[in-house]
């Protein structure tokens, strides 16, 4: 790793620290960490301002440190990146948490979202790559990937008109939806469809925010199952 | 559209492995079973005693009118050790000679009824000697062999109840319409007590079978959590030492790889080694084994290797379930799908490339999606270049499934590929689809 600091130095324009996006990094691995870490302030786009090896962690620093945009791994020993996800996002709903998972856990992923993720991203990204999700994820725009947008597709499509209120798929969505599962940008599908990018990016944020709506169903279908929403009955 | 899941299927909720249920020993009657059961003897056993009161009180009561001397007594004296001896300990209800001697002590009291009572009063004011007692017969025999027994017991007891009017001295053929009556009705008590307990019994039965087969099931179900507990473990511990190294090194080594100072091509190599291995080993540990209708393989697992094995590019994968499908269709599909990354890792100059699979209005649909340079479709040029055969080729394979090849490009905007098949073709039975 003998890369020429200067040169990066002369590569990346810096801006000025309190430009800079407020950025915290949840990994159990400290190394992964590090790397991380040094990828985004290297790009000079982010600052990380906190790091946590564990989900509790990630919670109670959260609070302090208020990142804007946490970079979470999935599989964290204690609470794992899921819950803690959906903890964070519950309690501060303007972070946006950019899930960075190894392939292979997708289904973890779906859960993340779920949970209130606005992104995701493999761990094989390059800086580049992270830097401009963390970019983006910030201005607010969702960050899916074909393989993510398949897991979504196929989240709709397990209970599909069997609920007559649940948040389905409008024609549109389920279009642009199927368009980033086979890899287009945004800026891509805005062309094929002729809407604006921002229209684009906009139904894809409907369709998280669908997919956020459907896990509350689910609880809710579930309690209803368990009998939850009643009252325990008195003993005979 | 695709089969669904139960909706209560949450995978965010289920229970962790090995917490369904507790495992149960196949030999042994459930408790909730055994409670039941018995309560219906200790109910046979309250049904005798109260029968044998009945029968000594009006032994005693009407001890004058009775005939032959002694008889009457000893059969009131064995009813009583017989009573006893079956209630202590209860169990002895269910001893293999108990239904036996049982039956024959009720007949025995029928015909003794018959005996001692006044000759023609048998039907008349003084009550029948033996009164319900022989009825426990029938339920005994009920309790422990099922209706059939329990009728064939009521009718042997009917046999009886008939016989002993001729004993009684009281010729059948004298015997009026309401007398014939009476005594169908006694038979018919007969045989509907056997019934009774019979059905019970078998109902007790079917239940503790009911319960046996839930328990194997729960076993069954409780042994896979802990064999997806076990794998989930070791994928954890595998994800947390050599995954993230891999992942690292695979990261690094592309950046090392594109910096101008380093010679690339070795160190590209060894990305994709770092990548290869990463995600083979991924693909191992950490999928939830998934099983599949007979015969049928899974399109995106197929495809999934496919997009492992290409070297030089990142191509992703993205799946709407895991599709299964006949193995020949699999392997056509996957033959078409390997030449169109072929041609594009040869020919498009493209940065990475996406398969998609999916079902959709009963058609399988895979794409091929590059952000390639795109190509103006031109015989010649495509002829020269040796692409025309290969477009021809897999054109060829999907048409052969009935399906169809449709190439969408135009200079700079990259290139897809995508192929159509029939889905109720390629589907291996109605009950396979890409539900998950």
């Amino acid at each position: 790793m003998s890369e020429p600091v200067e040169g990066v130095d002369h590569d990346v324009e810096q801006q000025p620290e309190a430009d800079r996006i407020r950025v915290m990094v949840v990994d159990d691995h400290p190394v992964w960490r590090d790397g991380l870490k040094a990828d985004l302030e290297r790009m000079g786009a982010a600052i990380v301002v906190s790091e946590a090896a564990d989900g509790g962690e990630a919670i109670d620093r959260a609070r302090d440190a208020m990142p804007e945009v946490i970079l979470m791994d999935l599989r964290l020993p204690i609470v794992d990146g899921v819950e803690a996800t959906r903890r964070i996002v519950e309690e501060s709903p303007h972070v946006q948490v950019l899930v960075v998972s190894a392939s292979g856990e997708e289904a973890d992923v779906l859960e993340a979202v779920k949970a209130g993720a606005a992104g995701y991203l493999l761990k094989s990204a390059t800086a580049e790559e992270i830097t401009d999700a963390v970019r983006r994820i910030h201005a607010g725009e969702p960050v899916f990937t074909p393989s993510l947008a398949g897991l979504v597709l196929a989240e709709f499509r397990r209970v599909a008109g069997k609920e007559p209120n649940e948040p389905v798929l409008t024609a549109r969505e389920n279009e642009i939806l199927k368009l980033v599962a086979k890899g287009y940008s945004y800026r891509e599908i805005a062309g094929k469809l002729f809407i604006s990018v921002k229209t684009v990016q906009n139904h894809v944020q409907n369709i998280l925010t669908k997919l956020q709506l459907r896990r509350r169903y689910e609880l809710m279908r579930y309690a209803i199952h368990k009998g939850l929403d009643r009252a325990p009955e008195p003993e005979p | 559209m695709n089969p669904l899941t139960p909706v209560w299927d949450l995978p965010s909720i289920r229970p962790r492995g090995g917490e369904l249920l507790p495992t149960v020993d196949m030999d042994v009657i459930p408790p909730q079973v055994e409670r039941a059961r018995r309560t219906l003897w200790a109910g046979l056993l309250v049904f005798r005693w109260v029968s044998f009161a009945w029968f000594a009180a009006n032994a005693i009561l009407s001890e004058l009118t009775f005939r032959y001397g002694p008889l009457p007594w000893i059969a009131l004296a064995l009813t009583g050790a017989w009573t006893l001896w079956l209630s202590l300990p209860p169990e002895n209800q269910e001893r293999p000679q108990a239904p036996w001697i049982d039956l024959l002590i009720g007949v025995g009291l029928i015909v003794v009824s018959g005996l001692v009572v006044p000759p023609g009063e048998v039907i008349g004011d003084t009550p029948f000697f033996a009164v319900s007692y022989p009825v426990s017969a029938a339920l005994l025999w009920g309790a422990a062999r099922g209706p059939g027994g329990g009728i064939a017991a009521g009718a042997v007891l009917s046999v009886a109840l008939v016989a002993s009017r001729p004993i009684n001295d009281i010729p059948l053929q004298d015997l009026s319409h309401g007398q014939i009556f009476g005594l169908m009705n006694g038979a018919i008590f007969y045989l509907a007590a056997g019934a009774a307990t019979g059905v019970f019994s078998l109902m007790f039965t079917r239940w503790a079978e009911q319960f046996r087969s839930l328990a194997e099931a729960a076993i069954h179900a409780s042994e896979k959590d802990a064999r997806l507990a076990a794998r989930e473990s070791m994928g954890r511990a595998i994800h947390d030492s050599v995954l993230q190294s891999l992942a690292l090194i695979h990261k690094r080594a592309r950046e090392l790889g594109e910096d101008p100072t380093v010679p690339g091509s070795q160190v590209l190599e060894l990305a994709d080694m770092a990548r290869e291995q990463e995600q083979a080993l991924r693909a191992l540990i950490m999928r939830e084994p998934e099983e599949p209708p007979a015969g049928a393989a899974s399109l995106r697992d197929r495809m999934e290797a496919i997009v492992r094995s290409v070297q030089r590019m990142p191509v992703t994968l993205s799946a709407v379930g895991p599709i299964w499908l006949s193995a020949a269709h699999v392997e056509t599909i996957a033959a078409a799908v390997e030449q169109a990354l072929d041609n594009v890792v040869r020919h498009s100059g493209a940065t990475q490339a996406v398969v998609f699979a999916d079902i959709e209005d009963s058609w399988v649909i895979v794409s091929v999606r590059d952000n390639g340079r795109g190509f103006t479709y031109d015989e010649r040029d495509l002829q020269e270049s040796g692409r025309a055969g290969l477009l021809k080729s897999m054109k060829g394979r999907v048409e052969d499934l009935g399906g169809r090849m449709r190439v969408k490009t135009a200079p700079g905007i990259g290139t897809e590929v995508e192929f159509r098949v029939p889905y109720d073709q390629a589907e291996v039975s109605s009950g396979g689809g890409s539900g998950e």
